[in-house]
């Protein structure tokens, strides 16, 4: 059986890339998140990761649609 | 930009100039020996010439992406003055069309955490646990694919991670989402 944490805190970071080796003027915003998962014993691991913002705008509508579905339930 | 474009002289068909841009983006393109090798063959140059060409354009392309250049003339200042003019307006030319999905691939290869690659979810009822014999508490379950950063990145390995959600949880989460979404429309306001 897959053991399946319990999500218990999540930060976030919206992060503007200003320059790299490849452009030097980037202006690329991107959402850092990091999750914070807590298994049955409490321990607690984390997970970060990184969003374009379209990506975000995905996320978030997915996210929306869930506790549209709770609601209903 | 290097004195050696003698061997542009014998430039066959506008595609090969348009394929040879494109294949000396990429980085490795200007150490690469086979392509100089295929060059060499397509421009009937050695492919120690075809390799210089090779690294000229490869120096051009990305100095155009650095520098974010969009007219013409400032990419036509770049070549030599004796540079065969009516070659010198066709790379410009291809240069230019290449520069939006060179600058999106910039975009996407940047320096990052790792990317969420997939993400699927489903709510589910509890119906019944070891403790209570009846109950009926939705919960939401969400499966993420995440790049994997122990690996290479590009590599395509990915690693998972399932959580779960109580009601609470996500609705604390939705109000965080959406203080994101609020900074974006402030930042794009800018």
């Amino acid at each position: 059986m897959l053991s399946i944490g319990q999500l218990v805190d999540m930060q976030w970071k919206l992060g503007m890339a200003v320059s790299s080796d490849t452009c030097r003027s980037l202006n690329s915003p991107h959402v850092s998140l990091l999750l914070k998962i807590a298994d049955t014993s409490g321990q607690i691991s984390q997970r970060s990761f990184e969003m374009t913002i379209a990506q975000f705008q995905n996320f978030y509508r997915q996210f929306k649609e869930m506790a549209a579905v709770l609601e209903t339930v | 930009m290097s004195t050696h474009y003698h061997e542009w002289e014998k430039a066959p068909s506008k595609d090969a100039v348009r394929q040879l841009c494109a294949d000396s983006f990429p980085s490795g393109a200007p150490e690469s020996w086979r392509l100089a090798e295929s060059t060499a063959g397509t421009l009937s140059v050695s492919a120690i010439e075809a390799k210089e060409l090779i690294a000229a354009l490869h120096t051009l392309s990305h100095h155009i992406l650095f520098h974010n250049l969009t007219a013409p003339e400032q990419i036509l200042v770049l070549f030599p003055k004796s540079f065969h003019p009516s070659l010198k307006n066709l790379i410009t030319k291809i240069m230019l069309e290449h520069s939006p999905p060179w600058r999106n691939e910039a975009l996407s290869n940047q320096i990052s955490l790792p990317h969420l690659v997939e993400m699927d979810w489903r709510v589910d009822m509890k119906t019944a646990s070891d403790s209570v014999s009846r109950m009926a508490v939705p919960t939401c379950l969400v499966h993420m694919k995440v790049e994997d950063s122990s690996c290479l990145r590009g590599s395509g390995a990915l690693s998972s991670v399932t959580v779960e959600l109580s009601k609470e949880t996500l609705d604390t989460m939705l109000d965080g989402l959406g203080r994101i979404r609020d900074q974006l429309s402030v930042v794009a306001g800018k």
